[in-house]
């Protein structure tokens, strides 16, 4: 599967956030997306998914335009930046919704076992994060968004979800943004850095400090 | 069947305020037609209300399982105009 997004133009009263945007991601391999915080990330990765529509877009599915909404054609899933499981929901009830196994669940996160008939908002802000993580991760699809999933996290789950994308992308296209550019670096094959509005396709690392993404010399240390 | 039950659970919130305004409908003026269009109304303002707040994150879930929010919102009134029509004939057998 190779997704496409072209021709992106965003407007908010006026003002351009996003122009000339052409991102590429394909399956077996983790594209992210980098840049400053406001620069419209999770915008793009809105306008991906289909949950905010700019002036002007062009998704393109194995090089076919696809017109209708990207999550309407039920084979991408997305992480937002916030808790977006309702609070009031049972874990096993989601479990079963999105057809994930929660067995092979507890064999990775064996701490989460006595939270089966719990409901998410018995758990904490770091804990829910960590299961809508893996719970995008895991259910069926061709194309998955994740914005910041290495937020709110502790290094050890970083990890676990580092592996966990690594292990999915075979089966998937895989596009991430986050702040943490080294776990990015780590996990990524593509970078694109999403500066004035525009994405760049970042071909050596060390362009990221001349494009003054990173500060000199943070890539050496 | 699971992703209708997802559906209920976001319309659960919604049923207290439904059933009060069936109630009002059902002292003021207890036919089918017009009740359906208060509660058309009222589902469009429901839409209004979740799209402009925090509970719009809810709709991201239900989009990660290729439930639009139109088909969510259109399920829902459905939902609610059958609960309506039940409501007013009982409501119409009594009084």
């Amino acid at each position: 599967m190779i997704f496409e997004l072209d021709n992106v133009e965003l407007y908010f009263k006026n003002k351009r956030i996003l122009n000339g945007i052409y991102l590429k991601a394909e399956t077996g391999k983790v594209t992210a997306i980098l840049g400053r915080n406001g620069c419209g990330k999770s915008c793009l990765l809105n306008i991906a998914f289909g949950n905010l529509k700019p002036k002007y877009k062009l998704v393109r599915l194995d090089n076919k335009p696809l017109l209708k909404p990207l999550f309407s054609t039920k084979i991408a899933k997305y992480l937002p930046q916030y808790n977006f499981i309702p609070s009031e929901m049972k874990l096993s009830f989601v479990f079963k919704l999105y057809a994930i196994d929660w067995t092979i669940f507890i064999e990775n996160f064996e701490a989460f076992a006595i939270y089966k008939n719990s409901k998410f908002k018995a758990l904490s802000g770091g804990e829910r994060r960590i299961i809508e993580t893996y719970i995008i991760l895991k259910a069926k699809s061709k194309i998955v968004f994740l914005d910041e999933p290495f937020s709110h996290l502790s290094p050890l789950h970083i990890e676990t979800v580092k592996q966990l994308i690594e292990e999915e992308k075979k089966e998937k296209a895989i596009i991430i943004s986050d702040h943490m550019y080294q776990h990015i670096i780590a996990s990524s094959d593509i970078i694109y850095l999403l500066k004035n509005g525009t994405t760049k396709k970042i071909e050596k690392l060390t362009e990221l400090e001349d494009y003054k993404y990173l500060s000199e010399g943070s890539l050496r240390s | 069947m699971y992703r209708f039950l997802a559906i209920l659970a976001f319309y659960r919130p919604f049923v207290v305020w439904s059933f009060i305004a069936n109630a009002i409908i059902g002292f003021f003026n207890p036919l089918i037609a017009p009740a359906l269009v208060t509660k058309l109304f009222l589902t469009i303002f429901a839409w209004y209300y979740v799209s402009e707040t925090n509970n719009k994150r809810k709709l991201t879930f239900y989009k990660n399982l290729g439930i639009s929010t139109l088909k969510l919102f259109s399920v829902i009134f459905i939902l609610d105009c059958i609960l309506t029509i039940i409501f007013l004939t009982i409501f119409k057998e009594f009084t």
